[in-house]
């Protein structure tokens, strides 16, 4: 067993990938529902793999250990991080989606939990990879599975939405791609450990080439005002494919921009620039998502718009460029990521599209309405909930660095938090339920259960979040240059 | 039993209380009783921690820390221990008529209303003996959240409609103003916790202590401060048992209890540099009292005349408050347990009226103190107390109140004679009410229950009543109870 221990952590950069890998492919080769226990057991094997690395270097305070795989792949404080957690997410939702599948025509399920597993590994390897190249071609292979994904599922609005998607898509490669170009027009190297420490040419052009990159992945992960595409995923809410992309897909996407935040952001010669855009891009998507989620009345849509305004305090985090900006940053991620498992988790388990759906939700099914009660006012920032935590993060890192207008920000979104949560907590327990219950009524619908647990006990974890606070600390000092 | 014990007990017992009251529906006389058990161990721990005020012990309590540098923490000092046995010994005779009213109702969801009531009282303990601003912000938030649904509990759309008024307004006020200040507090003293002598004495400028002090008192949207005030009236439709917890027992003391630590343990001797807000806040609640009291005058329906009549109350807490003196301070912590005794009377007596007679019009009070003598007795008695007509406690309170702000450190002569106009406003709303409740014919028509009402409906209020005279032994007691409050105060 030790020794299996010792070989796992040896390859410990290389194993989460080809786990997902790996499992993609076997799950295509079975028959439905053992696909989806089987890339449910992938994702959970990923999850412990990353988790276990993550807690040595960034909580037990280990050596990071160099990569020895003739792989191109390297570990980072952000990386070390977001990997479990989006592992972790991946197998709640994979797990979860066992009782929606019904979605997908049967004999998809194996090519739809396949895709999952090329999401999770396309974001993994984007956490990981060593160059920008590798980072490109891990976010496309995310990305182009979610479109399939989204595209495999029932109805005519599912593909126009997979459509509006793949366009949206191709814009952001474009725009990455453009990035890339002028970036190593500029720098010289695609290499990101040696952003810091390379010759600059044009300062201008490399601050742009940065920005073009962010810009393209911020797309992806629905950074408003670049997500229009929202709107068309988000349409049918009950499917694998919502639940999979809303968390999953948003989480993952926002994990890269923190990444490449940390290597483009705190370069002494491009920071300034790259700060000034990150913070003008956070400060319109917390306001325009917070405008867009008060105006919501389907609650997948406006999960996703609240995501986008949590987003924008993620991004504003990040244009700090100090640790105490980038481990605000995590929370934040950690915050929005149990969040929208509540959310999504409990659209999907309550059958709920239209905000009408949910009145009396809290007595037809308790443990829904309360992963989308606690989902509710962990977006509001309540106190003592991971949503609380992340922004009091973000002002205090924020007030650190003169950034008062950043507080502001903050509370407009708990403001608008305070209407859109309070409306769905109104809707939830005082409203008459009516016969609007479309869930899923088989034996399956349990599969949802322990993802609505695990997003209400993350939640709670706002109460003592020690452990994170420490590793999120850990992670923004290690990207920075070296443990606290 | 400890101290620690019993600061714990009187954060959980109502907890435990609204658990049991749920699971424990039926039948109703076990759930009546484990209600009106709850709220007494509740009191009686709030006495031992008066006990341990008194003797000054150092009591905390810190049930986690979820922010660096920050606890979820409460400690006893004197303000809370007073409020905290206030209120929670009110909170028995609530008990008591709670349970008798949603018997003579036939209220439908009477455990929901019991728990939700039970759920108030332990935020407002915590509210009470919270020993930082986070910990008070917790609570504040959570007695918000857990009076929302009494105020919405008739489920009706004008009862979701005082519901959405009731948490839109709380909750935009403490997140969009006290929030922010709190953040800047932070950043100012890099501490949250409650100091006797106030947190930022001799570490903020005049703006920013002006500015601070604005955002605070506006932020604390329970003290009913205009214009963040329509929650109050708007709610005043809800059932008669959570009226109380919202004018009585709750709401309104508990945005009292946050003006005076904020004033006395954020501000102290910094309340000084912020004179020019707190001489506009003084003065905005000075003229919200009057124009309150004039309002209530207006209402025909009780339960809005008391809305009314309780803002104006709750207002002179704040102008206690601000005024700067420790004799404000003392005036603002009297106005809380006089308010609390005469709104949680009254209240329950107007609710024990409708209950039996269905009549909650003032035209409809005249000669029902005749036949329900007990019942208008202690509304005459609870009338004047709120009136400030001594020797009830709202005299005392009011007395200090206008001492404090016309004596010539505070030199606020103008604002006594506000706080005067709106005392005669208060007898006009609510003295020929009484008066013509007990002097006017009987009406022979009275009671829908033959029976009248029952001993669970009428002796609380008398009890109530009799308590409106308790300043009048205790008010020296008091003053050197609390003087470590002001001991470091300007």
């Amino acid at each position: 067993m030790t020794a299996a221990l010792d070989l796992m952590r040896t390859h410990a950069a290389l194993l989460p990938l080809i786990i997902a890998i790996v499992g993609a492919a076997l799950a295509m080769l079975c028959p439905p529902r053992l696909s989806w226990g089987l890339a449910t057991l992938a994702a959970l094997l990923c999850a412990f793999v990353t988790a276990d690395t993550s807690v040595r270097v960034l909580i037990a305070a280990a050596p990071l250990w160099s990569v020895a795989e003739g792989v191109p792949l390297l570990a980072d404080g952000i990386g070390l991080f977001a990997s479990p957690l989006i592992a972790a997410v991946a197998a709640l939702a994979l797990a979860a989606s066992g009782a929606v599948l019904s979605d997908i025509e049967r004999r998809t399920w194996p090519l739809a939990m396949a895709l999952v597993l090329c999401q999770l590994f396309g974001w993994l390897g984007a956490l990981a990879a060593r160059d920008l190249a590798g980072v490109f071609v891990a976010i496309e292979t995310a990305w182009l599975a979610s479109v399939a994904l989204l595209a495999f599922s029932a109805g005519r609005t599912a593909l126009g939405g997979a459509l509006r998607m793949l366009g949206a898509g191709g814009v952001g490669s474009a725009l990455f791609l453009c990035g890339v170009g002028i970036f190593y027009r500029s720098v010289g190297t695609l290499e990101l450990s040696a952003i810091a420490t390379a010759h600059i040419e044009s300062a201008d052009a490399a601050a742009l080439g940065a920005g073009l990159m962010l810009l393209g992945v911020a797309l992806k992960a629905g950074v408003a005002p670049l997500h229009d595409w929202m709107g068309g995923a988000f349409t049918r809410p009950g499917g694998p494919a919502a639940l999979v992309l809303g968390t999953v897909g948003v989480i993952g996407a926002l994990a890269v921009i923190v990444r490449l935040a940390g290597y483009v952001a705190t370069s002494p010669t491009i920071g300034e620039g790259v700060s000034i855009a990150l913070a003008v891009l956070g400060g319109a998507s917390v306001v325009i998502g917070s405008v867009q989620a008060v105006g919501a009345h389907n609650l997948t849509r406006l999960a996703a718009y609240a995501g986008a305004a949590q987003a924008g305090g993620i991004l504003l985090c990040v244009a700090l460029g100090s640790p105490a900006g980038f481990a605000a940053a995590l929370v934040q991620l950690t915050a929005l990521a149990a969040a929208a498992l509540a959310l999504f988790g409990g659209a999907a388990a309550g059958g709920v599209q239209s905000l009408e759906h949910l009145d009396g939700l809290g007595r037809r099914a308790p443990l829904a309405g309360a992963a989308i009660m606690t989902g509710a006012i962990s977006l509001m920032g309540a106190p003592l909930t991971l949503g609380f935590l992340g922004r009091w993060r973000l002002v205090e890192a924020g007030v650190g660095a003169g950034w008062w207008w950043a507080a502001g920000a903050v509370i407009f979104a708990s403001l608008a938090g305070v209407f859109y949560g309070g409306r769905l907590i109104e809707r939830l327990y005082f409203r008459r339920a009516g016969d609007l219950f479309h869930g899923p009524n088989d034996a399956w619908r349990w599969a949802l259960a322990p993802m609505l647990a695990a997003s209400i006990v993350a939640i709670a974890f706002g109460v003592s979040p020690a452990p994170l606070l420490t590793a999120a600390d850990s992670a923004g000092a290690l990207m920075l240059g070296g443990l606290p | 039993m400890s101290a620690e014990l019993a600061l714990l007990g009187v954060l959980a017992t109502p907890v435990l209380q609204a658990l049991l009251v749920l699971a424990l529906q039926r039948p109703p006389g076990l759930r009546d009783v484990v209600h009106i058990v709850g709220a007494l161990i509740t009191a009686l721990c709030a006495l031992r921690l008066v006990g341990a005020a008194a003797e000054q012990e150092s009591v905390r309590l810190v049930l986690a820390q979820p922010l660096p540098n920050v606890g979820l923490a409460f400690v006893v000092e004197p303000l809370g221990a007073l409020a905290a046995a206030a209120l929670s010994g009110l909170g028995v005779l609530h008990a008591v008529h709670a349970a008798g009213m949603v018997r003579a109702t036939q209220e439908k969801a009477p455990a929901r209303l019991m728990a939700f009531i039970a759920l108030a009282a332990a935020a407002t303990m915590a509210v009470a003996f919270s020993a930082n601003l986070f910990t008070f912000f917790v609570a504040y938030q959570a007695l918000t959240l857990a009076v929302f649904p009494l105020v919405a509990h008739r489920g009706d759309e004008e009862a979701r409609r005082a519901g959405r008024t009731f948490l839109a307004t709380l909750l935009t006020a403490s997140m969009g103003l006290f929030l922010p200040a709190m953040i800047w507090t932070y950043a100012i003293a890099g501490a949250l916790d409650f100091q006797p002598g106030g947190m930022l004495a001799g570490k903020v400028d005049i703006p920013t202590a002006n500015i601070l002090l604005v955002l605070f008192v506006l932020g604390l949207a329970m003290a009913a401060m205009p214009p963040l005030h329509r929650w109050l009236p708007e709610s005043s439709k809800a059932p008669d048992p959570a009226l109380v917890t919202i004018q009585g027992l709750a709401i309104i003391p508990a945005g009292g209890i946050g003006v005076i630590k904020v004033a006395a343990f954020v501000f102290g001797p910094a309340l000084i540099e912020a004179r020019l807000a707190s001489l506009a806040l003084i003065g905005l609640a000075g003229v919200g009292m009057c124009v309150a009291a004039l309002i209530a005058l207006s209402r025909r329906d009780l339960r809005e005349r008391l809305a009314y009549s309780c803002m104006a109350q709750s207002l002179a807490v704040v102008m206690g408050a601000l005024v700067a003196l420790p004799m404000g301070l003392f005036a603002a912590a009297l106005q809380i347990v006089a308010l609390a005794c005469a709104a949680t009377t009254l209240s329950m007596a107007v609710g024990t009226s409708a209950a039996i007679t269905t009549r909650r019009n003032v035209e409809d009070y005249v000669g029902l103190g005749r036949v329900m003598p007990w019942t208008f007795a202690g509304f005459a008695l609870a009338s004047a107390s709120m009136i400030g007509m001594p020797p009830f406690s709202g005299a005392w309170a009011k007395l200090w109140l206008i001492t404090a702000l016309g004596a010539p450190a505070g030199g606020l002569m103008w604002a006594a004679a506000l706080v005067g106009v709106a005392a005669v406003l208060t007898f006009a709303h609510l003295g020929p009410l009484a008066a013509s409740a007990l002097s006017g014919k009987a009406p022979t028509d009275a009671f829908k229950r033959p029976d009248g009402a029952s001993i669970l409906l009428a002796a609380p209020v008398i009890l109530g009543a009799a308590a409106t005279l308790s300043l009048l032994v205790l008010a020296d007691s008091l003053a050197r109870f609390l003087s470590p409050i002001w001991n470091s105060a300007p």
